[in-house]
C-alpha cells in the first residue's frame, strides 16, 4: 500500500513537472502565489486589471493606479496626481511609445513620461466617461464605454464613436476590447461579440442564436450568450474567446467551442474575463480561476481553500478524473476579475487583491506533488 | 588674354552659373509650392546652422529660400546650395557626416541630401510641421519634431518610413541627441493647456533612444517658448541649457513700465540622481534690471564648456556667459528667487555682442576658436572670435541688398527696441507669427479684468476689426499709438514704420491645412459636420466668404464676471485646430469645451440638442477650414 502511494506520488509529481515544463503542450500548474492587498500597500483591494510592460506591472484598482516593479509596489497614482478618476477599470500599455492608457470611471487617461493627460466626454470626443476597457491598435486608441466604442486617432486627434447608431450593436454598453493584426473584437454587454475589420471598416456581429435565453439549446451553435463581459484573442491559435455571464465561448473562425460549468470543469458560468495564449485558456469566474488546456481538454481550477488555509487546485482530466492539490499560498480571492501574463507568470486581478502566480520549479513540483497528493488522498 | 582677364572671365562665368543655379533652385522650389506663403523677394532668411562632422563646413538652413546653404568657414564663402522642401527649419547629419537631413515644416517632409555631392537623395515623409531633428548614434533612426502635430516622428532611415510617433507636448521645436546617445531631448514652444488664469507650464520631452519611448516629461513652471538645447561637456557636468521666455501673464501688461513683465533667460538642467526627474532645474534670467534681451533662442557651449553663447533674437545680441560664474550664481541664490532675479546676469554674462538682425541660432567651431551666429533677417552670419570675445566679421549669405517694405516690416515685428527697456517685440507673444498659448491681462489696469487669449496673426489681413472687443478698426490702430501707449510704453512706430509693419502683418500667410485632403475631398465625418455647420446656422456669425467671421461682435454668452462686456469679436475659423485655447479668455482648452462647457444657454449656437457624434463631426469639419 505504502509502496503504491509513493509510486503514485512520484508519478503525479513527474507528470506535473512535465506540465510545468512546456507551456502550450501541457497544463501549467501555479503553486506559488504572492498577493498584493491593502495590507501590503495597495490603495484598494478591488483590482480590475493588470497590464505588463517588461518588468513593470501596471494595476488598475478601485482607488488608483499601481506600479509594481521588482516585486514591490513602487508607486500609487491617484486623481490628485492627474489621473482622470480613482476607479481604474482597464489598463493598456502602448509598447511602441511606453505610454500607459487607462480606462477609468471618469474618462480616459494617458500616463506618459510620468505625466497624465486626460480625455473626458466634455473635453474631448470620448463617447462617455464610464470607460471599461482600453486598447492600443497602431496609432489608434480604442475605449469601451457605456455609450459605445470610442476611437482616437492619436496622429490627427480625430474621435470616432461606434454605437447602436452606426454599428450592429443591440446595446452600446461595451465592456472589453481585443486587438489583432487585422481585426478588432469588442465585448458588448447584451450585444454579443462584435468583429471590426480594420482595413475595410466593416462590422460583423456574433450573437447568441438562442437570443437572450439563459439556456443553451445546442451547445456549439454559436456565441453562448449575448451578455459578453470580455473578449480575448489568441494569436497562437487565432481563436477568439468571449467570456459571458452564462458560460465561455471560443471561436476558431469556423466552429464555436462553448463551455458551461454543468458539462465541464469550468468553475462557474459567471465569467468576468478570459485570456488565452498557446493552448491555454483562462476563465476569470466568480468562483475561482479556471484554466482549460484547449488541446488536451484538461481543466485546472484555482481558488482559496474553503477552510481558509492555503489554496485548492482542482485538476480535471479530459476523462473527468479529478485530482485536488493543496498549496500553502493561493489567490487573494475566488472572485476573479481579470488576468494577464508576464513570461511564465500570471497576474490575477481579484475582488480582494492582486495575485502573482508563479509556476512551480521541478523541486517544488515533486515536493508539493507528494504533499498534496497525500493531502488529497486523506480527504 | 591676360591672366587678370582670364580670371575675371572665369569669375563672371562662375557668377553666371551660380546665378542660373540659384535661379533654377528658386524656380524649382517655387513650383513645388501650392500656397500663398511663398515669398518671391529672394531673401534667404537663415534660421539654423550646424557644423559638418569634420568641422570644415557650416550647413545653413534658409527658410524663405527653401534651401540649404553650405558655407566654407575657411573662405567665409557660400560654396553650395541645395533646394529642399517648403519652410525648412533644421538640419541633422548622419554620424559619419555623409548624409544630411533637412526638415521642411510646411511640406511635412525631410529632405535627405548626399553631403559630398550635395544632391537630394530622397524625400522622406514626416508628421505635421517637421522642425527640429536629429539622428541617433547609429545613424539608423531619425527623430523629427512635428510642430503642428505636437509629436515626434521616429523614422527608420533604411526604409525611409515612419516607425512610430511619440507625443510631445505643444509645438515641439528643437531636438538634441544627448552626447552619450541615450536620450533625445525635445523642447516645446508652448506651455500646457491649463487653467486660463494660471501661469503656463512648459515641458522638455525626453525620449529613451534605446527603447524609442517617452522616458520623461520634465515640467517647467512659469515659462514658455523653450528653444534650442545645448549640452555641456562631461567636464562641466553635462548640463543642459535651454533658452526660454518667462511671461508674467497674470499681471496687467500695462504695467510693463514697472519692468519685469516679460523676462528672458535660460533653463539650466543639471543631471542629479538625487533630484526629482533626474535633473536639478534652475531658471536664470539673462536680462539686466534696466535692459532686457528678448527672444532668447540660440545656444551653444564652447568645446571646453567654459562659456555659453545665447542669442537674443529680438535684441540682436549674443550674450557670452561664464559657465563657472553661472553655476556660482545658481548656488548663491535660493531656487525660489532665482527665476525672478534681474540682478543675476551681471554676475555671469561676460559680454554682450551685437549681431545682425534676429540672431536665431549659434554654432561654435570644433576648435572653439569661433562662433557663427545666424542672422535670420540679415541673410548673414556674424563671426565671433572667441579668443578675443569680439565680433570679427560678417559672412554675407547672398540675399538681396535692398530692403522691401515687407522686410522692413518683418524686422520691426521682430525688434524689441520699441518697447520700454526692450522687454518684448511683437513676435515675443506671437512666435512664428502665431500664438504663445497664453491668456493675457491686456491694457486694463485692473488686475485680472478682461483677460484675453492670444490670437494668431496668420491670415488676419481681411478679418478686421481687431482685438477681442473689436475696438480696433484696422491694424494701423492696433499696432500704432495703441500699442505704443498700452503695451510698449514708448513712442512706438513712426508713420513709415507703421506702414511697413502693417504690410508685413497683412502678408502673414496661413499654414497649410493638415486636416483637409489634398484634393479638398471631405471625409464622411467632415461632410456630416459641414451639414451640421450650416443647419445650425453657424455661418450667420462665421460666414465662409469672410474667413468664417462676420467681422463684428456678438454676445454668445461666454463672458464671465471678469469681463467688462459680453460683446466679443467673432474670431475667424481658419486653421482653428492650430490655436487652442479657445474663446476670448482661453477658458475652453479644446474645441469640444466651447459647446460642452461654455454654451449652457445655447447662445453660442443651439447645440444642446446635438449628440456626441454630431459634435465630433462638427469639430472634424471645423478643422478643415
Amino acid at each position: 500500500m505504502k509502496y503504491r502511494q509513493i509510486t503514485l506520488a512520484m508519478m503525479t509529481g513527474l507528470a506535473l513537472l512535465l506540465c510545468a515544463a512546456s507551456r502550450g503542450q501541457e497544463s501549467p500548474v501555479y503553486t506559488r502565489w504572492e498577493n498584493f492587498t491593502t495590507a501590503n500597500g495597495m490603495p484598494d483591494d478591488k483590482v480590475f486589471q493588470a497590464a505588463v510592460d517588461g518588468d513593470r506591472v501596471w494595476v488598475g484598482t478601485e482607488n488608483g493606479l499601481v506600479l509594481i516593479e521588482k516585486g514591490k509596489i513602487q508607486r500609487v497614482y491617484r486623481p490628485e496626481d492627474g489621473l482622470a478618476n480613482r476607479v481604474v477599470t482597464g489598463v493598456a500599455v502602448d509598447q511602441s511609445s511606453g505610454d500607459v492608457w487607462l480606462a477609468t470611471f471618469g474618462g480616459l487617461s494617458r500616463l506618459s513620461g510620468g505625466e497624465f493627460k486626460n480625455y473626458k466626454n466634455f473635453t474631448s470626443g470620448l463617447a462617455n466617461d464610464i470607460v471599461y476597457a482600453v486598447a492600443v491598435q497602431g496609432e489608434y486608441v480604442w475605449a469601451a464605454t457605456t455609450a459605445g466604442i470610442s476611437r482616437l486617432n492619436t496622429h490627427t486627434g480625430e474621435w470616432s464613436i461606434f454605437s447602436e447608431k452606426n454599428a450592429p450593436m443591440h446595446e452600446p454598453w461595451s465592456y472589453g476590447i481585443a486587438v489583432t493584426e487585422k481585426k478588432m473584437y469588442f465585448a458588448v454587454w447584451g450585444g454579443g461579440l462584435l468583429e471590426y475589420d480594420i482595413a475595410g471598416g466593416w462590422w460583423k456581429p456574433y450573437n447568441d442564436p438562442d437570443g437572450e435565453m439563459e439556456i443553451v439549446l445546442f451547445q456549439n451553435q454559436g456565441l453562448i450568450h449575448d451578455i459578453v463581459s470580455n473578449v480575448a484573442y489568441n494569436p497562437d491559435t487565432q481563436m477568439v474567446w468571449a467570456s459571458t455571464y452564462f458560460g465561455l465561448s471560443g471561436y476558431d473562425g469556423h466552429n464555436w467551442h462553448n463551455y458551461l460549468s454543468t458539462d465541464s470543469a469550468l468553475a462557474s458560468d459567471f465569467i468576468n474575463a478570459v485570456q488565452s495564449r498557446g493552448n491555454d485558456v483562462w476563465a476569470c469566474t466568480d468562483k475561482g480561476l479556471s484554466y482549460l488546456n484547449f488541446k488536451t481538454g484538461e481543466w485546472i481550477t484555482y481558488r482559496p481553500a474553503e477552510n481558509g488555509n492555503g489554496g485548492d487546485i482542482a485538476i480535471t482530466t479530459a476523462d473527468k478524473k479529478v485530482q485536488h492539490r493543496q498549496t500553502s499560498t493561493t489567490l487573494a480571492h475566488n472572485y476573479i476579475l481579470n488576468l494577464t501574463f508576464q513570461g511564465d507568470d500570471i497576474w490575477v486581478a481579484t475582488a480582494k487583491g492582486l495575485s502573482h502566480g508563479m509556476r512551480e520549479t521541478s523541486h517544488q513540483s515533486t515536493k508539493e506533488g507528494n504533499r498534496n497528493e497525500h493531502k488529497s488522498a486523506s480527504r | 588674354m591676360s591672366k587678370a582677364t582670364q580670371t575675371r572671365n572665369l569669375q563672371a562665368a562662375a557668377l553666371l552659373a551660380a546665378a542660373l543655379f540659384l535661379g533654377a533652385s528658386v524656380l524649382g522650389a517655387a513650383q513645388s509650392q501650392n500656397d500663398a506663403s511663398k515669398t518671391d523677394s529672394g531673401y534667404l532668411t537663415p534660421v539654423e546652422a550646424k557644423f559638418s562632422v569634420d568641422g570644415t563646413r557650416l550647413y545653413v538652413v534658409c527658410e524663405d529660400a527653401d534651401a540649404l546653404l553650405v558655407v566654407d568657414t575657411g573662405t567665409k564663402k557660400v560654396v553650395g546650395r541645395v533646394p529642399v522642401g517648403h519652410r525648412p527649419k533644421d538640419v541633422a547629419q548622419s554620424p559619419d557626416g555623409q548624409k544630411l537631413y533637412v526638415s521642411n515644416e510646411w511640406s511635412d517632409s525631410v529632405t535627405e541630401i548626399d553631403a559630398k555631392t550635395l544632391k537630394v537623395a530622397r524625400t522622406i515623409p514626416a508628421g505635421w510641421g517637421p522642425v527640429g531633428l536629429t539622428t541617433d548614434r547609429t545613424g539608423q533612426t531619425l527623430y523629427v519634431a512635428n510642430s503642428i502635430g505636437s509629436d515626434v516622428s521616429v523614422i527608420e532611415l533604411a526604409t525611409g518610413t515612419e516607425k512610430k510617433r511619440l507625443a510631445s507636448w505643444r509645438s515641439p521645436h528643437n531636438v538634441l541627441l544627448s552626447r552619450d546617445g541615450r536620450y533625445v531631448f525635445v523642447s516645446n514652444m508652448l506651455g500646457h493647456l491649463g487653467p486660463w488664469d494660471q501661469t503656463p507650464v512648459s515641458e522638455l520631452t525626453i525620449i529613451d533612444a534605446n527603447r524609442q519611448i517617452i522616458a520623461q516629461r520634465l515640467q517647467v513652471p512659469g515659462v514658455i517658448e523653450l528653444r534650442h538645447i545645448a549640452e555641456g561637456p562631461a567636464a562641466e557636468g553635462e548640463d543642459l541649457i535651454i533658452p526660454f521666455m518667462r511671461p508674467k501673464n497674470l499681471n496687467p501688461l500695462i504695467q510693463v513700465s514697472n519692468g519685469w513683465i516679460l523676462t528672458h533667460g535660460v533653463l539650466v538642467l543639471h543631471p542629479s540622481s538625487a533630484a526629482k526627474g533626474g535633473y536639478e532645474v534652475s531658471q536664470v534670467l539673462l536680462d539686466d534690471i534696466d535692459e532686457y534681451y528678448a527672444g532668447a533662442n540660440g545656444v551653444a557651449f564652447t568645446p571646453d564648456g567654459k562659456r555659453i553663447l545665447v542669442t537674443a533674437a529680438e535684441a540682436n545680441i549674443v550674450s557670452v556667459i561664464d559657465t563657472a560664474k553661472l553655476k556660482q550664481r545658481i548656488k548663491a541664490v535660493p531656487p525660489d528667487q532665482l527665476p525672478n532675479r534681474l540682478d543675476s546676469a551681471a554676475t555671469f554674462v561676460q559680454r554682450r555682442l551685437e549681431t545682425g538682425a534676429e540672431p536665431m541660432a549659434v554654432a561654435v567651431s570644433k576648435q572653439g576658436d569661433r562662433a557663427y551666429v545666424v542672422n535670420r533677417l540679415d541673410d548673414s552670419l556674424t563671426v565671433i572670435n572667441l579668443a578675443t570675445t569680439r565680433v570679427e566679421g560678417r559672412i554675407d549669405l547672398g540675399g538681396p541688398k535692398e530692403e522691401t517694405t515687407l522686410r522692413r516690416g518683418e524686422k520691426l515685428f521682430h525688434s524689441a527696441k520699441f518697447c520700454f527697456q526692450g522687454q518684448f517685440a511683437c513676435v515675443t507673444c506671437h512666435p512664428d507669427n502665431h500664438i504663445d498659448g497664453v491668456s493675457w491681462n491686456l491694457e486694463t489696469p485692473e488686475l485680472g479684468k478682461d483677460r484675453v487669449a492670444n490670437r494668431t496673426l496668420r491670415g488676419i489681413a481681411e478679418t478686421a476689426p481687431y482685438k477681442w472687443n473689436g475696438h480696433n478698426p484696422d491694424l494701423e490702430t492696433q499696432c500704432g499709438p495703441r500699442i505704443a501707449k498700452f503695451l510698449f510704453h514708448s513712442e512706438g512706430f513712426n508713420k513709415e514704420e507703421l506702414g511697413d509693419l502693417v504690410a508685413f502683418i497683412k502678408s502673414i500667410p496661413l499654414a497649410p491645412n493638415r486636416h483637409l485632403a489634398a484634393d479638398g475631398q471631405l471625409t464622411l465625418s467632415q461632410e456630416r459636420g459641414k451639414k451640421i455647420f450650416f443647419q445650425k446656422n453657424c455661418d450667420n456669425c462665421h460666414p465662409p466668404a469672410t474667413h468664417y467671421t462676420a467681422l463684428r461682435s456678438f454676445d454668445v454668452g461666454t463672458a464671465n464676471k471678469y469681463d467688462t462686456s459680453g460683446l466679443l469679436d467673432v474670431p475667424q475659423l481658419d486653421r482653428i485646430y492650430e490655436k487652442p485655447p479657445y474663446l476670448h479668455n482661453g477658458e475652453a482648452l479644446t474645441l469640444e469645451e466651447i459647446w460642452t462647457v461654455f454654451n449652457n444657454e445655447d447662445k453660442h449656437g443651439v447645440t444642446s440638442d446635438m449628440s456626441k457624434e454630431q459634435l465630433n463631426d462638427l469639430i472634424e469639419f471645423l478643422k478643415t477650414l
